[in-house]
């Protein structure tokens, strides 16, 4: 049996992973589960290209490869760019949308919201840019052998940073004031005002980070797979099986869920059959729900 | 001009959780610094919804809160411990996620990182038996140790003013007990204490001055030694046995 999907699967299930940390510190923060969230990943990476021809045209040398990579640095300048402007784009739909929501209506309001949301970001992607299919890199990649299997330079580039950014916010959430806070209006926003913090402030920093990731996870996509305003979308099952799996509000658990979730679906393409691919989220997370509620690295309430 | 008078001040509230119902309805107290003021009053007098108005955490629809002078009334909820008014809520008053640690910490974000340092200081010396358990999650504490980790967290700010929303519901007397002598620990230090109390014989044993609200309005007020004596708060409060517990009360029994 070759073990070659354990490559391609940690790929996958780290941008699922990634993805996951955003629904998971929303669903942890905000209570509800954001099915925009996709929506996210798509734009990160299209404002991600959209930036990279941008700084290519003003600056030609960008273009060429970094070293082994398969892209330049105005590839990885404009991803830090567009995170910062996803993350943007989600405190601008919730200030729009999910806030006024907050006020008065329920969880299910919120969901029923994202849902519309999801679709209004999506044809506004297809408006922009139609949906032919585009391309982050058009450069061939020679395959590496690292112990019997073969991977690219850009497949270990991206396992790095999805474990550098999620290492990072872990870091964030359990070591900084920022993150005592997001801990701490997650469990009990009342509270969380008598004690002083800024409970709107740490709703924007949700958004914020769980944007920039998603485009994280978007570029990371974006590499893998063709660009189409419907790639966010097509995850978001994925996404909700990983964060599930990995326990609601549990940084490391999306991780986690996401690095299961991907090598399952991958393992199942090359083992089963491509057909059952999109089944493999869909049974983890009936599975989790019947066997662990709380999931791998949740608590029980 | 009048020399804005110490401590927190509170006039004529109407306050509720939908417009157009209010549930107090014209309260007006006083505290000085290095007061304790009870609030009592049977269930549904508006206690609780008093000091949470004052806390900022109902909304207010007339009347004044003012803290030192200083007109605090439409100061949202999250500014309100950094302004020197400090609260502990009566039930889930911890974040019981969290360590006891960054229970205290989480209280601090405001302060500088000398002040920080001066605070945990004095808390630990304060509460020895939370100091000792830091690590642990504030969840695995006993219903005493919750309480004295809330009223440690509101101090973590030297607040003006500490308002505590029934801190004995639920503890045994003796836990009652040392957490009072922690209030008037506080007290001595010139804190203005505002505390609400179904428990009356606890409260009257520490209180300055009492109130009784009764249906959202002012009902009686006073020093303890006076409303021991009233009949009125004797029949409310303290059943038939009104003269020996008030003789007790008063350390004036037999």
């Amino acid at each position: 049996m070759s073990l070659q999907f354990l490559a391609d699967g940690l790929v996958a299930g780290a941008t699922i992973g990634l993805g996951a940390v955003g629904v998971t510190l929303t669903y942890s923060i905000l209570r509800f589960a954001n099915f925009a969230h996709g929506e996210f990943i798509s734009w990160g990476c299209y404002l991600t290209l959209l930036l990279a021809g941008a700084i290519g045209a003003w600056a030609s040398a960008s273009l060429a490869p970094l070293g082994a990579l398969s892209i330049g640095p105005n590839v990885l300048a404009a991803a830090c760019a567009a995170m910062a402007l996803t993350g943007l784009l989600a405190i601008a739909l919730d200030a729009l949308l999910f806030r006024r929501l907050r006020r008065h209506g329920n969880s299910i309001t919120a969901v029923i919201a994202s849902f519309g949301a999801a679709m209004a970001l999506r044809a506004a992607l297809e408006a922009i840019f139609s949906s032919r299919p585009v391309y982050l890199s058009q450069e061939l990649q020679i395959a590496i052998r690292v112990g019997g299997l073969r991977v690219t330079p850009d497949q270990l580039a991206l396992l790095g940073l999805a474990v550098v950014l999620v290492g990072a916010l872990q870091l964030l959430l359990t070591g900084s004031n920022a993150g005592r806070s997001m801990r701490a209006v997650s469990e009990n926003p009342a509270l969380a005002r008598i004690v002083g913090i800024d409970v709107a402030n740490v709703i924007r920093l949700t958004w914020f980070i769980g944007g920039a990731l998603a485009c994280a996870a978007g570029v990371m996509l974006g590499l893998v797979v063709q660009i189409r305003p419907t790639m966010g979308a097509e995850l978001l099952l994925p996404l909700f099986a990983a964060a599930i799996l990995g326990g609601i509000g549990s940084v490391p658990g999306a991780l986690l869920g996401g690095l299961i979730v991907g090598l399952a679906e991958a393992g199942t393409v090359q083992l089963i059959g491509a057909e059952w691919r999109a089944a493999v989220a869909f049974i983890i997370l009936i599975a989790v729900l019947l066997l662990r509620p709380a999931g791998l690295l949740g608590r029980p309430t | 001009m009048s020399a804005p008078s110490l401590g927190l001040r509170v006039a004529n509230l109407q306050a509720g959780y939908e417009p157009g119902a209010p549930i107090v309805r014209g309260v007006s107290i006083e505290a000085g610094r290095g007061e304790i003021v009870t609030i009592l009053g049977p269930n549904g007098a508006g206690k609780s919804t008093l000091v949470k108005a004052i806390a900022g955490t109902v909304p207010i629809e007339s009347g004044t809160v003012t803290l030192d002078g200083e007109d605090i009334t439409a100061r949202p909820a999250h500014r309100m411990a950094g302004g020197g008014l400090a609260f502990v809520p009566q039930t889930d008053n911890v974040f019981t996620t969290l360590s006891v640690a960054d229970n205290l910490k989480i209280a601090a974000h405001g302060l500088s990182a000398a002040q920080r340092r001066a605070r945990f200081t004095a808390m630990n010396e304060l509460f020895p038996d939370l100091a000792r358990q830091r690590g642990l999650a504030a969840g695995r504490l006993s219903g005493g140790q919750r309480q004295m980790l809330a009223v440690a967290r509101a101090l973590i700010v030297v607040p003006k003013a500490l308002l505590l929303d029934e801190p004995s519901a639920g503890l045994s007397p003796k836990v009652v007990a040392e957490l009072f002598d922690k209030l008037l620990e506080i007290r001595a230090a010139g804190v203005c204490i505002v505390l609400v109390e179904q428990n009356v014989r606890a409260a009257l044993t520490i209180a300055d001055r009492l109130y009784v609200l009764v249906e959202g309005r002012n009902r009686l007020e006073g020093p303890k030694r006076d409303l021991l004596a009233d009949p009125e708060v004797a029949a409310l409060y303290l059943g038939g046995a009104r003269t020996s517990t008030a003789a007790t009360l008063l350390g004036t029994g037999p």
